[in-house]
C-alpha cells in the first residue's frame, strides 16, 4: 500500500504515537469500532463481513464433500485463500495484489490450519470427517479485501472465526457403501431445518502489533502501517494459546520484547473473543440465511490490560 | 495414533532416528566462495539439507519498478527437481515464492540498503537437497554470501528452526520429523545484536512452551552464528575457507 505523507504528517504520526494519543484520538491500546454482518452471502454456507474503520472485509465459508486427505483417513480438509481486490486500492490490479493477498493468506494458514499432523488447527479436523478414508467435509475459508485502511490480518481473522460461528452444514445420510470396497452413497439433506454447527470455540484471533518508534500499538492504519518498523501478529484462541506467529518488516526485535508483545496480545485478544462471544448470540447460523446485521461493538479507552479506563 | 508417531520419531533412550537428543541441532559444513563467477557465494550443509547462496549486484534496478532511494534486495529460492524424494515436489511453486518473501524479510533488516541506493542486490538460493530446515539453512546461507560478496550488513543472520512433536521439542528437524510436526517455529536473528529479524509460529502452543521454543531457537542461532563469524568475509582462492559448527554435545539426560 502506497501512502504518501509529508515529513511534518511522519513526525505528527510518530510524535502522536508517543504521547499516546494517536490522530483519530485513540490510544495506544485502543481498536477502532467496528461493526459484523453475518450471512452476507447467500450462496455460502457462512460468512461475514466487517468493518473495522476504513478496513473492509467479507469472509466466506463453502462447504464440499470431498476425499480425506493422503495419509490422514479420518480427517477433513480445511483451505485459506485471500484475494484483495482492485477495488481496494488501484495497486492490486492484476498481479499487483498478489503479493499481499499471499502473505495474508500464508499468515492465515499459519494460524489457522495448525501443525502438519493436523494438531493445533482452529477446526478439530476429525470432527469434518463422515465415512473414514471415504467422505469428508472440505471447508473453503475466502477471504476478499474490499477497502483497505491498514490492519487486514486481524479484520480477516475475526471475519473468518465469525463466518466459521455463522456456518452451517447440511446433514448427510450415509445410505450404503460402508464396506471397504464401495464408493460411499450418501443423501444430503433437503431439509434447511437439518444442519450442524462447527465448534469454533478454538478459532484463534489475530493481533497484530506494530512498532512505531519505541512503542507499539494495536489496530494500526494504513498511514500508521506505513510509519512501521516491524509488526508482530500473534493468533491467540480461547484457551491462551499461541496459535501462530508472523513478523512483518525489517528491523530486528529483542526475544524479550516479541515474548512482551505476546503476553500484549493475549490480554487484547481476551476482549476481543468477548465482543466476539456477544455478537454470535445474534447470528446462529439461520436457515433462510437472512443477513443479520448487529452491534457497533464499541472500543472505548482500553488501556492495554484490555481494561475501561474513563 | 499419537503414541505411534512419537515412538517413531524418538528412540526408548530419549534421542532421535538419528541419534540426536532433542535439543542437538545436525552437524553444520559452512563455506563461502562456492560459485566463482558470483560477486559472493556460499554453500552450506545442515545434515543432509544441501544449499548454495549466490549473490550477484549491485547492478541497476529495472526500469519497470518504481524509484527507490534505497537499494533494492532480490531473493529467489529455487529447489532441485531432485532435492525431495518425489521428484518435482506437489506445489513447489508456492513454496519456492513463499521462501523467497521470507528469506527477503529475514535479510532486508541485516542489510545497509542505504549503502546501494537505486541499484538491486540479487541473492538467488538454490536448494540441492531438502531434509528438513531447509529455510533456515537458506538464511543463514544467503547472509554468508552477502557478506562474502562484501555487502555492507549490520550483522549476521542465523536461522534455526523447530518441530514440536507430542510433547517434544526437537530442535533443526528433519524431513520425517516436520511431516509429522504438530507445531514448528522459526526464528533468524541478528546474532551480535541478538536480534531477531524473522520468525514464524504455526500450531497450537501454550505461553511457556511457546518461549521456550524461542529461547531454544535463539540460543542455537546465536552458536550457529559464532561459526558463521569463523568463515572468513573473504575466501582464500582454490581452497576457500569454511567452518564446521556442531553443538557440544549435553550429557545424557538418563
Amino acid at each position: 500500500m502506497v501512502v504518501g505523507l509529508s515529513a511534518a504528517e511522519k513526525v505528527y504520526i510518530a510524535g502522536g504515537i508517543a504521547a499516546d494519543i494517536r490522530g483519530d484520538g485513540r490510544g495506544r491500546h485502543q481498536f477502532r469500532e467496528f461493526n459484523i454482518d453475518t450471512s452476507v452471502i447467500p450462496q455460502a454456507n457462512g460468512s461475514a463481513r466487517i468493518c473495522l474503520g476504513g478496513t473492509d472485509v467479507i469472509a466466506s465459508v463453502k462447504a464440499e464433500l470431498s476425499v480425506p486427505p493422503p495419509g490422514r483417513p479420518n480427517h477433513g480438509k480445511l483451505e485459506i485463500s485471500v484475494e484483495c481486490s482492485p477495488t481496494a486500492a488501484p495497486e492490486f490490479e492484476g498481479r499487483g495484489g498478489e503479493e499481499l493477498s499471499m502473505d495474508l493468506s500464508r499468515a492465515l494458514q499459519r494460524s489457522f490450519l495448525g501443525g502438519t499432523s493436523g494438531a493445533g488447527a482452529a477446526i478439530d479436523l476429525a470432527a469434518l470427517s463422515i465415512v473414514e478414508g471415504k467422505l469428508c467435509w472440505a471447508l473453503y475459508i475466502d477471504g476478499l479485501v474490499l477497502s483497505s485502511d491498514g490492519n487486514l490480518l486481524d479484520a480477516l481473522s475475526i471475519a473468518m472465526k465469525a463466518a466459521l460461528s455463522n456456518c452451517g452444514l447440511p446433514k448427510v445420510e450415509i445410505i450404503g457403501g460402508t464396506s471397504p470396497e464401495e464408493e460411499p452413497d450418501y443423501e444430503l439433506s433437503g431439509n434447511p431445518e437439518e444442519f450442524t454447527r462447527l465448534e469454533t470455540s478454538l478459532v484463534p484471533v489475530i493481533v497484530t502489533l506494530t512498532k512505531v518508534g519505541k512503542h507499539y500499538i494495536v489496530d494500526a492504519t494504513a498511514e500508521e502501517e506505513s510509519q512501521m518498523t516491524a509488526a508482530v501478529s500473534v493468533a491467540v484462541n480461547k484457551k491462551g494459546s499461541v496459535c501462530g506467529l508472523t513478523k512483518r518488516g525489517g528491523t530486528g526485535l529483542d526475544t524479550s520484547v516479541l515474548l512482551d508483545m505476546i503476553s500484549v496480545a493475549k490480554r487484547h485478544s481476551a476482549v476481543l473473543r468477548r465482543a466476539l462471544a456477544f455478537a454470535g448470540l445474534f447470528s446462529s447460523p439461520n436457515v433462510e440465511k437472512r443477513p443479520v446485521s448487529f452491534c457497533l461493538l464499541l472500543f472505548r479507552r482500553l488501556d492495554a490490560n484490555g481494561c475501561r479506563t474513563k | 495414533m499419537v503414541l505411534e508417531t512419537q515412538k517413531a520419531l524418538l528412540k526408548s533412550d530419549g534421542t532421535r532416528l538419528d541419534d540426536r537428543l532433542p535439543t542437538y541441532v545436525r552437524p553444520a559444513f559452512l563455506k563461502t566462495g562456492a560459485v566463482k563467477v558470483a560477486a559472493g557465494s556460499a554453500y552450506a550443509e545442515f545434515g543432509s539439507t544441501k544449499v548454495i547462496v549466490s549473490v550477484y549486484g549491485p547492478r541497476e534496478s529495472k526500469k519497470a519498478q518504481a524509484f527507490s532511494d534505497i537499494g533494492r534486495l532480490n531473493c529467489d529460492v529455487k529447489f532441485t527437481s531432485f532435492a525431495t524424494p518425489l521428484r518435482g515436489k506437489a506445489g513447489q511453486d508456492i513454496g519456492d515464492k513463499e521462501f523467497s518473501v521470507l528469506l527477503h524479510k529475514a535479510l532486508e533488516g541485516a542489510v545497509d540498503l542505504h549503502s546501494f541506493p537505486k541499484t538491486t542486490v540479487d541473492v538467488f538460493a538454490l536448494v540441492l537437497q531438502s531434509d528438513g530446515g531447509d529455510l533456515p539453512a537458506i538464511i543463514t546461507c544467503a547472509s554468508m554470501a552477502l557478506a562474502d560478496a562484501g555487502i555492507v550488513m549490520r550483522d549476521i543472520v542465523a536461522a534455526i528452526s523447530l518441530s514440536c512433536v507430542g510433547k517434544n521439542l526437537l530442535l533443526d528437524p528433519t524431513y520425517k520429523e516436520e511431516t509429522q510436526e504438530d507445531g514448528s517455529v522459526m526464528v533468524a536473528i541478528m546474532t551480535s545484536r541478538r536480534e531477531i529479524t524473522q520468525v514464524t509460529l504455526t500450531g497450537e502452543w501454550s505461553s511457556t512452551k511457546a518461549s521456550e521454543a524461542l529461547e531454544l531457537c535463539s540460543d542455537a542461532c546465536q552458536k550457529l552464528g559464532e561459526s558463521v563469524f569463523l568463515v572468513p568475509k573473504v575466501c582464500i582462492e582454490e581452497i576457500g575457507n569454511f567452518a564446521i559448527f556442531q553443538l557440544p554435545r549435553p550429557p545424557l539426560r538418563n
